[in-house]
């Protein structure tokens, strides 16, 4: 039970670094970490095998919008 | 056998050993898979931050690289064992080619992952420690201070470079 409570605990903390920082890039890498952690609080909350699925579909997707949000703040892709 | 705390702590620094090798080895510090990544690296470099360090927190954010790799291989494990831990291994594979990655960082370090969780389990680790140990490693580069993270990789970056050479 002390795995569950951690990852929420690394969680709220890193919501709260995410309101402090002031650099909009910056604040990525937090994200990326509540992404983590919530994945982990997926995984240990549903121990089923079909959780395997949800919990890469989250982490994947989360991902995958971190990506979108960095590449479009810092202007997308240099056409020639 | 080792109180849940203790056993946590052992696994996030195996977590931790796992997933910085496997990214530095596949050359994540070396420059940003997207532009996304670059532009984070330079954020962290104007912070006080080291450049190619960054290149690896911008790389770690945008694709699922090994951290992601090893977090999902312990929850494959946790689930389903060994076969979950290698189905995860491919979804994580998946993972990689939607987000536009070309590298292999995250299905090699799911599958050593795998075998790593599913080794220590034989030894009276849970699966559930390494889920909580991998969230504390990422935590410790993503989470605390992208400075002296950044500088870190960037030390492990250039150790990487003297050993297998292959640096501009």
């Amino acid at each position: 039970m002390i795995a569950i409570y951690l990852c929420a605990a690394i969680a709220v903390y890193a919501a709260l670094r995410i309101i402090t920082e002031r650099n909009t890039m910056r604040k990525l890498p937090f994200l990326n970490v509540i992404s983590f952690a919530v994945t982990a609080i997926i995984a240990l909350l549903l121990p089923n095998p079909i959780t395997i699925i949800a919990a890469a579909a989250y982490f994947v997707g989360s991902t995958l919008e971190s990506n979108a949000i960095a590449s479009t703040w810092a202007g997308g892709i240099k056409k020639p | 056998m080792l109180d849940e705390p203790a056993r946590i702590l052992i696994a996030a620094a195996l977590c931790w050993i796992n997933f910085v090798a496997i990214d530095v080895f596949f050359k994540l510090p070396e420059s940003g898979g997207v532009c996304g990544a670059t532009a984070i690296a330079e954020e962290v470099e104007k912070g006080g931050g080291n450049l190619h360090g960054g290149f690896m927190l911008g790389n770690i954010v945008s694709s699922p690289d090994a951290s992601a790799g090893t977090l999902l291989a312990a929850c494959g494990v946790y689930c389903a064992g060994l076969p979950g831990g290698l189905f995860a291994a491919l979804l994580v594979y998946i993972g990689n080619r939607i987000c536009y990655d070309p590298g292999y960082a995250g299905t090699t370090g799911a599958i050593t992952a795998t075998f790593l969780v599913y080794g220590m389990t034989q030894v009276g680790f849970a699966p559930s420690d390494f889920i909580a140990g991998m969230v504390i490693a990422i935590l410790t580069i993503q989470g605390i201070s992208h400075v002296h993270s950044s500088r870190l990789i960037a030390r492990l970056w250039d150790f990487r470079n003297r050993l297998l050479g292959g640096h501009p």
